[in-house]
């Protein structure tokens, strides 16, 4: 299985470029997902993978094989690159029924009748539409017209499947299912695997590595617990965590930000050029008292101002110094609407930001020294 | 930095070239864009060229006009302008005739608004009895040619100004006068009764769509019935109505056959008339003149409909989610409604095809006796004629008009179908964007120009040698050639939006599994659209049925086709035959119509202007 490398890619349309300068690798057997914000590139770099766009400079390579670099005019055809694209719409042939979708590319690729009959059954079986072989596309349902789309890409067996948001359509159960199917597709074949997705939960789930897109840039490559506990800069903060992690601007007039930069700077004079604080919610927890911190411990009074129950799990919004944060328990909470209380966060949790938005790395450095 | 920006470095100068390769090399991966631009020069032949052909007719002098002009022939000249516009028959030639097609057009328009605008009413948002059955019934008129109701009024109506068989009310003893026999009063209800139909449909389609959450809203806040009529609901109808009026004016700029049948005892000129004199009395650069004044107008309208439709759509908020649509109760009035909607069916339908029906199996008009009933004129032999002594259906020449008909409207249809597909697809997928722009426009340009100048256009292109291109007058070829030109606007819309319904997305998966693009053509894409091929081919068949303008111009006895044979019957005062044959033509038009829509499942509303 080949991986897959992007050079310095560039795409634009016209005068609006939209994607900057891309340098991206994916490892041979690798599950890849591109997440971002919609209109950050990453369904653009699916289809420049695909060769349905092509590049504006720079070098696409598929293996050993460059299959797209305007640099020397060479460019192989999508049909040509033995690739499984499934769409978000599903893109299924109408007019054909699902046996006939299914065995689409085994007919293109001359596969002897006997062959690509068992073929086709297998892979219908092992996604539970052997038994609708007969009907039209229209007359399945949005998941089992999803598990065609998949079927008929996994038949050719390509070496590279790209998944343009395939679950979006899917209601919250099924959705379920079909992260747990591509997981055994991608255990069962060791396909290489780019999958394209907004939601995060999605991504955390499903990949091994996950490349976070905006504004067609990259914004962090790592796995889903880099993505989510060091993100790289304010923006993948931002976007990954729901409910979103509580940023302290540093500057600001509030009394909680005050509280945070007393405490660094008393504690880790070394760290500097700070510009904000990323605090996850569930990084935070209550507690009786000033009394009840430990000494590397930041924490702050606050007023509970709203529980909302999500069912399992609570989210609490606390009020501090004229401020707002959330935080996130697993455990039922026992204050009220209106308590006094006290906070506190473990420094090794906090997120550092410089001035620029981007992560100190000194500061985790200086947090696990101190931890330790 | 990375690897691909050493290689631009390293070839310098050549890095441009090889940037065109690639290009090139993308761009002509498909066949798309080299399709399309076969496409533009298909069109720009079989559009452009004739019009400015025409165009240098006005203002170039033609054979046989040199001493006139006191120029050569082909030189620069205002004469055939002055001719037109300001010499003395001037009046009588375009003035006169832009009056009449003026205020013929304006009176259909008004009164097809007054009763379409009740039916559409009555139709969409009341209780009346029967008002499916109505929606349909009074579509009709529009499936029938405008003539065949010309034709019915002559038959009731004539008097002895013109000679051949007595008109009904003559023969029962009432002679109607000139002015209700021939002219603009008949014109004028004609055209109305044929176009009401576009009121009912899109101000019908309009008024259901409109929300009645946005009439209740009014009411809360304390509006009367009135108030909520002329405030709220006017604004938002105003774009359909824009519409229906703009589309019924410029299908009147072009009408030939109502005018020529009811217009000429009475010298009643219409612009479509004149131009149609002029072509025949050799006045090639008049006719020129003409012709462009007719598109300038028809081409003046639309823009002007195009300016107002935007700035009404500019607010317009129908049928947003959770609309609804609540009928108003009649009570009273719901026997009276229906009996009015009834009223004018039979005035727009019943009457004018039992008039014909009746006129065809009778020998002398208006005498409804047992031995006066004959099928003679359908069967017969040895009728009692200069010619034309068999019944219409042992004539040869309606079998040969029909069989033109059929060769020329069914060949005409089939490729105009198909290269709409094809002028679709590389629409909405060449990456080569003015290219998609300027074939989208140049085979709109045909909607501008109505038939009979498009006819003048072709006739001043093809009636003479040019280059290779023999002189096609007189030839199917040319018939064939204008019908598809001037079918390609709905032909290419139905493409176009036929391509833009089915997206990409299709196309591409098959391109991923492994699929070439002819194999992706035969394999997805026509099979797809299969369906919208072939309203894409009877819609403009069954509308070239009915056609005339186009013919009348370009056929000559040869080439008859259904339409220009009954006209020359006409001519020669055939009344019985030449109604037979109307009748044939209306009865393909209509089951043709509800045949396409059955096999299609789709709304005549879509059909809509073809």
């Amino acid at each position: 299985m080949p991986g897959i490398t992007l050079k310095n890619v560039k795409k634009s349309y016209g005068a609006y470029e939209a994607i900057h300068h891309l340098d991206l690798e994916v490892a041979d057997g690798e599950f890849l997902c591109l997440l971002g914000p919609s209109g950050c590139g990453k369904t653009t770099t699916l289809r420049m993978i695909a060769g349905l766009e092509n590049l504006s400079s720079g070098e696409l390579a598929v293996g050993e094989r460059v299959v797209d670099c305007p640099e020397t005019a060479s460019f192989i055809a999508p049909e040509k690159r033995g690739m499984g694209l499934v769409f978000q719409s599903y893109a299924l042939w109408p007019h054909l029924t699902i046996e006939q979708n299914v065995e689409f590319g085994l007919k293109l690729r001359k596969v002897a009748k006997v062959e690509r009959q068992k073929c086709t059954t297998d892979v219908m079986q092992s996604l539970g539409i052997e038994q609708y072989r007969a009907r039209y596309p229209s007359q399945l349902s949005g998941g089992q017209q999803q598990r065609v789309a998949l079927a008929r890409m996994l038949a050719v067996n390509p070496d590279v499947l790209l998944l343009d948001e395939p679950l979006s359509n899917l209601d919250a159960r099924l959705r379920l299912e079909m992260r747990a199917e591509l997981k055994r597709i991608h255990d069962k074949f060791s396909t290489t695997i780019v999958f394209v997705t907004h939601d995060q939960w999605e991504a955390m789930t499903l990949a091994d590595t996950i490349a976070v897109m905006n504004e067609g840039t990259l914004q962090q490559l790592g796995t889903p617990d880099d993505i989510y506990e060091r993100p790289a800069n304010r923006f993948v903060a931002e976007f990954v965590g729901s409910p979103p992690i509580n940023i302290l601007e540093f500057g600001g007039t509030g009394e909680l930000v005050q509280e945070a930069m007393r405490f660094l700077a008393k504690q880790h004079p070394e760290i500097f050029d700070i510009g904000s604080v990323g605090i996850r919610p569930e990084a935070i927890s209550l507690v009786s008292g000033k009394e009840a911190l430990a000494t590397g411990d930041f924490g702050a009074p606050a007023c509970v101002a709203a529980i909302l129950p999500t069912g399992g799990s609570w989210i609490i919004e606390l009020e501090t110094g004229g401020t707002t944060i959330f935080m996130n328990t697993h455990v039922a909470p026992s204050v009220r609407e209106g308590d006094r209380m006290w906070f506190r966060v473990e420094a090794h949790a906090l997120n550092v930001f410089d001035t620029q938005g981007d992560r100190i790395r000194a500061a985790d450095d200086a947090f696990s020294v101190a931890a330790a | 930095m990375s690897k691909a920006s050493d290689i631009s470095g390293q070839t310098g100068g050549s890095g441009r070239i090889t940037r065109l390769r690639y290009r090139t090399r993308i761009a002509m991966r498909e066949p798309t864009t080299l399709i399309g631009l076969f496409m533009a020069a298909l069109f720009t032949y079989l559009i452009v060229v004739p019009i400015i052909s025409i165009l240098l007719d006005a203002v170039q002098t033609q054979f046989g006009d040199a001493r006139r002009t006191d120029t050569e022939v082909g030189e620069w000249t205002s004469y055939y302008l002055n001719r037109t516009f300001f010499s003395p028959i001037a009046r009588d030639m375009f003035w006169e005739p832009l009056r009449n097609t003026l205020s013929v057009a304006l009176g259909a328009i008004a009164v097809s608004l007054f009763v379409g605008g009740i039916l559409a009413w009555l139709i969409s948002r009341t209780d009346m009895f029967a008002r499916r059955w109505f929606a349909t019934a009074l579509i009709v008129p529009y499936m029938l040619p405008a003539w065949t109701f010309a034709l019915a009024w002559t038959t009731l109506f004539k008097n002895r100004t013109v000679g051949g068989q007595q008109g009904w009310f003559e023969a029962m003893g009432f002679t109607p006068p000139d002015w209700l026999a021939y002219g603009q009063v008949p014109i004028t209800i004609i055209l109305a009764l044929h176009y009401t139909p576009f009121i009912i449909l899109l101000f019908g389609s309009a008024l259901r769509r409109f929300d009645s959450q946005l009439e209740d809203s009014a009411q809360m806040l304390g509006a009367s019935r009135s108030r909520i009529a002329w405030s709220i609901i006017l604004p938002l109808m105003k774009p359909a109505l824009i519409s229906a009026i703009v589309l019924i004016f410029a299908k009147c700029l072009g009408e030939f056959g109502v005018a020529y049948v009811l217009g000429l005892p009475v010298k009643f000129d219409v612009l479509a008339t004149s131009l149609y004199r002029n072509l025949g009395s050799r006045q090639t650069g008049v006719a020129g003149v003409l012709a462009a004044s007719i598109m300038i107008l028809g081409i003046m309208t639309l823009l002007i409909d195009a300016y107002l439709v935007r700035e009404a759509r500019k607010f317009v908020t129908v049928g947003s989610k959770g609309s609804m649509n609540r009928l108003t109760q009649l009570r009273k009035l719901r026997l009276p409604a229906a009996g009015f909607a009834a009223l004018i069916f039979s005035i727009s339908v019943g009457l004018p095809v039992l008039t014909l029906a009746l006129s065809t199996v009778m020998h002398v008009p208006a005498r409804f006796t047992w031995e006066n009933f004959t099928l003679d004129y359908w069967l017969g032999t040895g009728l009692d004629t200069v010619a034309l002594q068999q019944g219409i259906l042992l004539t040869p020449e309606l079998w040969s008009a029909a069989w033109n008909t059929l060769w020329i409207v069914g060949s005409a249809s089939v490729v105009s179908g198909l290269l709409g597909l094809l002028v679709g697809y590389a629409v909405v997928r060449t990456p080569l964007r003015p290219l998609a722009t300027f074939l989208r426009q140049v085979t709109f340009f045909p909607y501008l120009v109505p038939g009979i100048a498009f006819a003048a256009a072709y006739l001043s292109l093809f009636a003479v040698q040019r280059g290779p291109v023999p002189a096609l007058y007189g030839t199917m070829a040319i018939l064939i050639l204008a019908l598809i030109a001037d079918q390609m606007p709905y032909a290419s819309r139905a493409g176009i939006s036929a391509m833009m319904q089915l997206g990409k997305e299709p196309e591409e998966a098959a391109q991923v599994a492994g699929s070439g693009w002819f194999h992706r053509m035969t394999r997805i894409v026509v099979p797809i659209q299969k369906g919208s091929l072939v309203t894409g081919v009877l819609l403009p068949f069954i509308s070239g049925i009915k056609g005339l303008s186009l013919f009348v111009v370009l056929a000559v006895p040869s080439t008859d086709v259904l339409t220009t044979y009954s006209l020359r019957l006409v001519d020669y005062n055939y009344t019985q035959a030449a109604n037979a044959v109307v009748l044939i033509i209306a009865a393909l038009a209509y089951f043709g119509t509800v045949a396409a829509q059955k096999l299609t499942k789709t709304n005549l509303a879509e059909g809509l202007g073809g």
